[in-house]
């Protein structure tokens, strides 16, 4: 493992700067233990693509929440970009989700009444940049979808729309792209599109940070993979990319040739 | 399986002789099983006692003998084919028997055994995606359903570990 983890070249690696970082982190709802988090440390290094695996209720969520400031810890410190979010009063806090992070849920969450470009355009709104409209159209066109522009999302597939949401997360040029579940609500074939996309964008240097609770999809597309159990971190992964030959892969075997 | 069925379904093609039948037997696996040719002739000598393939002319080109399938080979390959498998499930894995034994040895802190294990298995479900793709992009679909059963396999296999997890986390009950 310890030959894999320096193979990778990402702690020891060169100009690695880290992005984020979470320190002795809990989280206790009220009346529940579902989504907890139970002492859970991480560090994220920029242009990294990470996966938080867990099966539901294990804390994936909760984490993802914490990191992209729409939750609170109950004890612990969340470091984003050098920023404790912390510290942070209400407003100081939508101003960091607003330019630093791009959220994709599963459930899209596109506004019913604005076009697919409008609702990319939104964040960029909320900054008061008027002038982002040519990047929501070239969003759009670099996620394949530019024809649907000027459509509301009602008329849209939900690969599209998740393209859209994907574009509006873009929108800001985002020091952090968080995806929860992005292809939850998606058949297998857009499914792939849109983590197609992501991965795109992480070879474009973007970090990313997915929740899933599918290994496939994890080990597909993050190199590194961190397991999540009842709100402890129980495994963090640095898998090795290089591809190998099929025989170091699968064997197929077969009892012994008898007699 | 053995590799008797694998020489009668490659040579109910075609009439092939040793060599062929090995280069066919490891493109079809996609070299997922490597076959020594001494094997592929024994068993194709085995295959000819029992009447269930026969030479085709004389020796040729180095000492080269072609072979072609019997009727009773024939009948023999179709009534396998529609055979579904049966008999008991195989773990050939280690970790089944190393985690019974870990739980006595070692006081049975189990966490960092599986914790290695489910590793190794994630590093191959990526290798096998990979592979998958390869399959894919090569127009090797009948590849691609292999490796699409190996993955599933082990899905199940971390499926497996993260139960366990988490019974060494909230303490075993039984």
């Amino acid at each position: 493992m310890d030959r894999r983890a320096i193979g990778n070249g990402h702690l020891w690696g060169l100009g690695m700067t880290e992005l984020v970082r979470l320190t002795d982190i809990t989280k206790v709802y009220q009346g529940g233990v579902t989504g907890a988090l139970n002492g859970v440390s991480l560090t994220v290094e920029e242009g990294e693509f990470t996966a938080v695996m867990g099966p539901s209720g294990s804390g994936k969520s909760t984490l993802l929440n914490l990191v992209a400031g729409l939750d609170r810890p109950s004890s612990g410190s969340v470091m984003v970009a050098g920023a404790d979010l912390g510290r942070m009063g209400e407003a100081a806090l939508a101003r960091f989700r607003r330019d630093r992070v791009g959220f994709v849920f599963q459930f899209f969450h596109l506004l019913p009444n604005l076009t697919a470009l409008e609702n990319v355009l939104v964040p960029a709104q909320l900054r008061s940049n008027t002038s982002a409209e040519s990047r929501g159209r070239e969003l759009l066109k670099q996620l394949g979808i530019e024809e649907i522009a000027d459509r509301y999302p009602a008329k849209l597939s939900g690969g599209q729309q998740q393209r859209v949401a994907i574009a509006r997360a873009l929108i800001n040029r985002p020091t952090l792209l968080l995806a929860d579940e992005p292809t939850g609500a998606l058949d297998t074939r857009s499914g792939d599109q849109v983590m197609d996309l992501l991965m795109q964008l992480h070879r474009q240097g973007q970090t990313i940070l997915l929740v899933t609770h599918d290994a496939k999809l994890a080990t597909r597309y993050a190199a590194r993979v961190i397991s999540v159990l009842d709100g402890r971190i129980v495994d963090d992964a640095r898998l090795e990319t290089a591809e190998r030959a099929a025989v170091d892969v699968i064997r197929v075997r077969g009892e012994e040739t008898r007699r | 399986m053995s590799l008797k069925y694998g020489v009668l379904g490659l040579l109910a093609e075609e009439p092939l002789h040793g060599y062929e039948v090995k280069n066919r037997f490891e493109a079809m696996l996609g070299g997922t099983w490597e076959v020594n040719i001494g094997q592929v002739y024994t068993t194709l000598q085995r295959l000819e006692r029992d009447g269930l393939v026969r030479p085709v002319g004389a020796r040729g080109d180095r000492g080269k003998l072609l072979y072609e399938l019997s009727e009773p080979g024939r009948k023999a390959l179709a009534s396998w084919l529609a055979q579904p498998e049966s008999g008991p499930q195989e773990l050939r894995e280690d970790i089944y028997v190393k985690l019974l034994l870990a739980a006595r040895v070692a006081n049975s802190d189990l966490g960092p055994l599986l914790s290695r294990q489910k590793r190794t298995y994630l590093q191959r479900l990526r290798d096998l995606n990979q592979l998958e793709n390869r399959a894919r992009r090569d127009g090797r679909f009948d590849l691609a359903r292999l490796v699409r059963g190996a993955l599933l396999h082990t899905e199940a296999d971390i499926k497996w570990i993260d139960e366990l997890s988490e019974t060494a986390i909230s303490g075993d009950s039984e």
